[in-house]
This record gives C-alpha cells, sequence and structure tokens, in this order.
C-alpha cells in the first residue's frame, strides 16, 4: 500500500489560534496520508479540531488561525510555501471542498447556475456558453431532475438534499484530485443522507478523486472509508484501515465512542459511558490528553504524552496502556451481560 | 385501539389532527393549511417509553408539543389518566360545543337507535366512552348542563395539575435556556409555582434534584453558559423532573449532543425511568436512539403514523415499506456489513398539498393503483403490530 504515492501528505500538522483568552491548539500534531482515490474518514466529536485539519490543508483559515508547525505535502508540492497567488488556482479547482450546511455554504443572493459557472471561468479556459453547458451537465451528474430549468434557481428554491447535490456538482465541476467532505451529510435526512452517500460513491468511481470524509458518525465512516483517522482534543489517537479499526479499536477512546452509540443490529441495556466532557482547548490535560476521561488512566498518562506507536501493519495508536485495553473490554462485557 | 397490554393507560390520544394555516396578502387570508399532524392515535402506558420516529417534517414534534397544549389541536381528543383533557384549554364555549358533539349528541344518537339507556351503554365498544356514557345516564340523568357543568368545572385547578404532571425536555439544551436566570432559580420556578414546597425548602429540593440527575448541587447560582452541552441537559431533566411529573415529552433530547454525552444522557434518562417509575414519549430522527430507549416505536410520515409496535417486532419484521426503507438507509457502524439499500426516491412532499391515497405511495418502491387512489388505514396486523399499508411485508430488507 505504502509504495503507491501519496496525493496529500500531512506531517505533525499544528495550528494554533490567538484569541483573547490566549492560544487554543484545535490542531496539535496530526500526521496522515491520503492516496490517490481513496476515501479517508476523519472522526472525533465537536471541537477535536477535525474541521480546523481540513481548512488548514486548503489554507483557509482565518487571520486568528496560524499553521504553527508542520509540513503539508500535495501533489508533491510543499502547501505551505505556494503563494497565495498559486494557491487560488488549486482551491475549486485541484482541492474542492463540501461544507456541512448547504443553505449557509451557497450564496443566496446567487443563482446556483452562476456559482457552479463562477468556479468552472476561473479554472478553466472556457466561454460562458460553454460553462453554462457544464454546469447543466454537472446538476445533471449529481442528479438534480431537469437541469435545464434548476441552474437558474437560488439556494432557497432547492431543499436540502438538492442543496447539497448542487454544492457537490460545484465542487466536482472542475475534476479535483482532492475533495474534503466536512460533515457532508449531517443536516440531512437518512434517506436523503443514504442518496448522497450513494451518489458521493459513484462519484468517486467515476471521477477517481481522493475523499477525505470528516464526520462524527461511524456509521457513515464505516460506510465510506478504507482508512480512518480518529481524533480527540487536537490530536489523533488512532489510525488504521477501516476493518481492523471496527474489529480490533486499540485506543480507549475509540473503543468508548463504539460503545457509546445506540445500535440498531445490538440490544443493549446499558450504553457505554466516557464519563466527563471534552477538555477546554485553552487548557489541555497535561500528559496524554484524553486521560481525564480514560478507565485505564495511570500517573504515566498524566505526566507524559503517549506517542502513535505502530502496532502491528499501517494500524498505528497513541495509548501507554494498548495492552491493557483487551482486559479491559472483557470485565466491561463480563459487566454488561451479568 | 385496544389494550392488550396489563400496565395502565396513561396517554391516549384519538384521531389527533393539528392544522397550520398559511395565511397570506394583504387580509391575512387563510390560502392553504400545513396539515402537520393528521389523524393519529396512539397509547402510551405508565413506566413505559413510546417511541415516535420519523424525519424532519413528518410532524412528530408538532405531535409532543399538541399533546402538551402547547399547541392548541385542529381536532381529537386527548386523554390523560381516566380523564378527557381535550377541552381544558379550550375557551369555554368551544370547550361546551366539544363536549357536546363528542360526547352527548353521541349519546343520544345511540340511545335513541338502540330504544334503551342500557342498550346504548352496552353498544359502546371503546372503555372510556363507556365510562363516561355510564357517567351521563346515570349519574346526571341525561341533564346536559349540569354534565357539561361538571366537565368544565374547576377549569383553573385542572389546568395547573395537567401542566404540573405533564412535562417536556427540548432538543437544544443552548436556547432552551434562560441565560439570564441562575440555574436554582431555573430549576426550582416550576415547584415554586406549583408550590411543591416554599422558601428555603425550594432550595433544598432543587439540590436534591440536582445531584439526582449528576450535578454537583454547588453549581446551583451559576448561570446557564457555565455548564457544558450534556450538563445543560441535564439541567433541562431536573427542571422538568422536580414537579413529579407522570408524563415527560423528550423532543429530541439528545439530538444536539456529542456520542459520548448522548450515551450519558440516555442512561440517566433511562436510570431515572427506573427509580421514579417515569413516562416517557420520546421523539426523535435518529432510529438507534429510539430503539435503544423505546419499549414500542411509532413509525411517522407526513403527519401520519405509518407504523406502530413492539420495538422488537418493528425492529425485527418492519412492515411497512417506508419503515423498511429507513432502517436501510441509516449507516451501520459495521464496514464488515455491505447491505443493499433500498433507496428512496426525491424528498418528502410538502405537508401543505400532501399526496392523494397513502402519503407514501410517491416514493414507496412497491406502490400500486389502488395506493394513489385509498388511503391505507392504521390496522393491527396482530398481537398490536399496527401498519398502514396495502401491502405490509412485500418489500424486504436487503441484507
Amino acid at each position: 500500500m505504502n509504495e503507491r504515492k501519496a496525493l496529500l501528505q500531512v506531517e505533525d500538522l499544528r495550528t494554533y489560534f490567538h484569541t483573547e483568552d490566549g492560544i487554543v491548539k484545535a490542531v496539535d500534531g496530526v500526521t496522515f496520508d491520503v492516496f490517490p482515490g481513496e476515501t479517508l474518514g476523519i472522526v472525533g466529536e465537536s471541537g477535536c479540531g477535525k474541521s480546523v485539519t481540513s481548512l488548514s490543508i486548503m489554507r483557509l483559515l482565518d487571520e486568528k488561525g496560524e499553521i504553527a508547525g508542520g509540513k503539508i505535502t500535495f501533489d508533491g508540492e510543499d502547501v505551505m510555501a505556494i503563494p497565495e497567488s498559486k494557491m487560488m488556482k488549486i482551491r475549486g479547482n485541484e482541492m474542492a471542498m463540501i461544507f456541512q450546511e448547504p443553505m449557509t455554504a451557497l450564496n443566496p443572493v446567487f443563482t446556483i447556475g452562476f456559482q457552479i459557472m463562477e468556479a468552472i471561468l476561473l479554472h478553466q479556459d472556457v466561454d460562458e456558453k460553454k460553462a453554462r453547458q457544464m454546469a447543466i451537465d454537472m446538476l445533471k451528474k449529481v442528479g438534480i431532475p431537469e437541469p435545464e430549468k434548476r441552474i437558474d434557481e437560488y439556494p432557497h428554491e432547492l431543499s436540502g438534499g438538492m442543496r447539497q447535490r448542487a454544492m457537490i456538482a460545484m465542487a466536482l465541476s472542475c475534476n479535483p484530485k482532492l475533495l474534503f467532505a466536512d460533515e457532508p451529510t449531517t443536516a440531512l435526512d437518512v434517506t436523503i443522507q443514504a442518496q448522497i452517500l450513494e451518489l458521493m460513491k459513484s462519484l468517486q468511481d467515476q471521477y477517481g478523486m481522493a475523499l477525505v470524509m470528516i464526520t462524527h458518525d461511524l456509521g457513515v465512516i464505516a460506510e465510506m472509508a478504507q482508512r480512518v483517522v480518529v481524533m480527540y482534543a487536537g490530536k489523533v489517537v488512532e489510525y488504521a484501515d477501516v476493518h481492523t479499526l471496527f474489529k480490533n479499536p486499540r485506543h480507549p477512546y475509540t473503543w468508548g465512542l463504539m460503545n457509546a452509540i445506540p445500535r440498531l443490529d445490538e440490544d443493549k441495556e446499558v450504553l457505554y459511558n466516557i464519563p466527563g466532557v471534552v477538555p477546554d482547548p485553552l487548557d489541555f490535560p497535561d500528559g496524554c490528553r484524553f486521560n481525564t476521561r480514560c478507565p485505564l488512566a495511570t500517573e504515566k498518562c498524566r505526566k507524559e504524552e503517549p506517542p502513535l506507536v505502530e502496532i502491528e501493519n499501517d494500524h498505528t495508536a497513541a495509548c501507554w496502556h494498548i495492552d491493557k485495553l483487551i482486559e479491559t473490554i472483557k470485565v466491561a462485557r463480563a459487566g454488561e451481560s451479568a | 385501539m385496544s389494550n392488550d397490554n396489563k400496565s395502565k393507560l396513561l396517554l391516549r390520544t384519538d384521531n389527533l389532527v393539528k392544522y397550520f394555516p398559511v395565511k397570506a396578502g394583504v387580509f391575512r387570508r387563510v390560502v392553504a393549511q400545513v396539515k402537520a399532524v393528521d389523524d393519529v392515535s396512539f397509547s402510551v402506558y405508565e413506566k413505559e417509553t413510546l417511541g415516535l420516529v420519523g424525519e424532519s417534517g413528518c410532524g412528530k414534534t408538532t405531535a409532543g408539543m399538541t399533546v402538551l397544549r402547547l399547541y392548541e389541536p385542529t381536532s381529537g381528543r386527548i386523554i390523560v389518566g381516566d380523564e378527557d383533557t381535550t377541552h381544558f384549554f379550550m375557551p369555554s364555549l368551544k370547550a361546551r360545543k366539544y363536549i357536546k358533539q363528542t360526547y352527548i349528541e353521541k349519546f343520544s344518537d345511540l340511545k335513541e337507535k338502540s330504544g334503551s339507556v342500557e342498550g346504548a351503554i352496552s353498544s359502546i365498544e371503546d372503555g372510556f366512552d363507556k365510562k363516561m356514557a355510564e357517567k351521563y345516564f346515570k349519574e346526571f340523568n341525561e341533564d346536559a348542563g349540569e354534565f357539561i357543568k361538571s366537565l368544565l368545572g374547576n377549569r383553573e385547578e385542572k389546568r395547573k395539575a395537567f401542566r404540573r404532571d405533564a412535562q417536556i425536555i427540548f432538543q437544544d439544551p443552548f436556547s432552551s435556556l434562560n441565560p439570564r436566570m441562575r440555574v436554582k432559580n431555573i430549576i426550582g420556578e416550576g415547584a415554586r409555582i406549583h408550590g411543591l414546597a416554599t422558601g428555603r425548602d425550594v432550595m433544598d429540593k432543587v439540590a436534591d434534584i440536582m445531584t439526582k440527575v449528576g450535578l454537583s448541587k454547588d453549581h446551583m447560582s451559576r448561570f446557564p453558559h457555565e455548564f457544558s452541552g450534556g450538563q445543560r441537559q441535564r439541567i433541562g431533566v431536573a427542571r422538568a423532573l422536580i414537579l413529579n411529573p407522570r408524563l415527560i415529552v423528550c423532543d429530541e433530547a439528545v439530538s444536539a449532543l456529542d456520542v459520548s454525552i448522548q450515551a450519558q444522557i440516555l442512561n440517566l434518562l433511562s436510570d431515572l425511568q427506573k427509580d421514579f417509575g417515569l413516562t416517557y414519549l420520546f421523539i426523535a430522527h435518529d432510529l438507534g436512539v429510539v430503539k435503544h430507549v423505546s419499549k414500542r416505536v411509532a413509525v411517522m410520515y407526513l403527519g401520519k403514523i405509518a407504523e406502530l409496535a413492539d420495538k422488537k417486532k418493528l425492529f425485527d419484521n418492519p412492515l411497512h415499506p417506508y419503515t423498511v426503507s429507513l432502517m436501510s438507509a441509516i449507516p451501520e457502524a459495521n464496514p464488515e456489513k455491505k447491505k443493499q439499500r433500498i433507496l428512496l426516491e426525491g424528498d418528502v412532499p410538502s405537508p401543505i398539498n400532501p399526496p392523494t391515497g397513502c402519503r407514501f405511495h410517491p416514493r414507496c418502491p412497491i406502490a400500486k393503483d389502488i395506493c394513489s387512489k385509498e388511503e391505507p388505514k392504521l390496522q393491527d396486523i396482530g398481537g398490536g403490530h399496527y401498519v398502514s399499508c396495502f401491502f405490509p411485508g412485500e418489500l424486504k430488507r436487503g441484507f
């Protein structure tokens, strides 16, 4: 797998926000690769830094945010060294992004056709007539009925699912190599979510782009991703292929997350409870950032930060007690059945 | 709906309807009706949880709000315990009319038809109606005026008792707590208004309830913004719980929370149910959550109940094509399971102008001619498994 050349390499990325209350280390040492044509899932709860990671890679941070360290390589180029003028050519053209809330991400005063054509005209050498035809083709591809008519409609005239389709059409209009999807289905109903996920899968097959799927929903991850990054409090806690991760989670946070969701295929009397809350980003605990909520935490966890270590081929986790978790799970399971 | 359950009925809605008028033009004329809840009947038994699940716009929240009379129903009947509460919040003229239509006129007709009081009473099948008929004929000797008077008597007290007995937990713990009130006052306000405690005792009660929902009583003088989302939701739970309610409507009570916090609140709700014998009407869009908390589940689509059954029956053997599609649409946290999805086409139609016949037919993969012409009734097809479909069970899940 590693023989292939990675499309995107992120090494030890650190993004800090300078706020009035202090420095928020939203992303603090994140490393992962994305290979051409694959889907990487980034999963974590709100505030874990998963969205900021993607914004950092696209260099879309506001003035308070700063990439404080690390290296981002996209298609062989150092993203941080690219001048802004060239970055504008890459953004929307080679890397594109789909946002969570299609209503706020689309501009309400322009038609969706105008907004899709804007991206095409900016990045491709075509005239307006051709661009319009390309936009209509794109709308057809994402499954919007009557695209010739719909292209002149405003975002408010479309339903939530249709808006998300229009946004996907916009993101894919220049055939990007890499697509970030930041919670693309969270605001949608389940039957519409199913439609959008199927659409994204088929478009990925068609266009062969790499997809970074950012979500809090483990179900979506299991369905879409080939490899998964689990984030907690600005750090990667576990990194593995999707089958290994779900079968054999090695970080207590990953395991807790998986057992905290009520599932359709299981009956549980009591859900596993990750005690406490996500720590304040202004004041992360010393050592392992999960130590305040971890059932396995020891003195060492409170003092030293665990490194990401490789457990087996392509499966890494950042925990001092990787071996202990298996026993804990056994005890917890016994407690459940008792 | 027949009662094949041994436990006592706490809440029952009969043909509940709630339309919202759409007004337009200079004179604000009513040009259309949003049929948010359209002929919905369900029962909730004491100490159980009924889950109400469906997609946005299906009317599940409106149904919950109407039960609590935060919306006045357009028509239908809401029975709590052994009392008809429908007329509690109506203006008195309307309440009189309601009682006349629902009971007096119906009973008089029955008497005429069967020729005797006994015949009329015995012809009534429904237990609650029978009791009302006995009351009307025997206790009040068909004196309509006195009958109405007795039902409308003590309205203020009845309203207050209803407000105390039926509570709600809202979805968004950020907008449902007054940011300018201290937590002790948010939680204690109800107890004070209902006279459950006075003076110092209120604060003792607040401290007690806070401990029960997992908050530190030392934090009672804080403001809502000083708490995290999960803790705020606990404040919402405490506010409902302090009145010792019989029914709690949980309206998407965990939807705004992160997965790990959601599990904490779900566990808290189930512990409290055991400790206090609470009854929940649990409204949510997440089938996994509903399955976890409920004993019985009602699936709603576009203002109607599509299917209602015991949790196990519903999830093991869903019969309505909408339920089947809904279940197959949910991404499961199991990468080994590659399921065959039933993809529904299009969006949920507008409740202003719902499709004729079965409301699901434009999106239904197995719709036939009859589905667009006739409306299927919600029928018990055995063992309390209600489904409103002409072809129940014909659409199978593809696993």
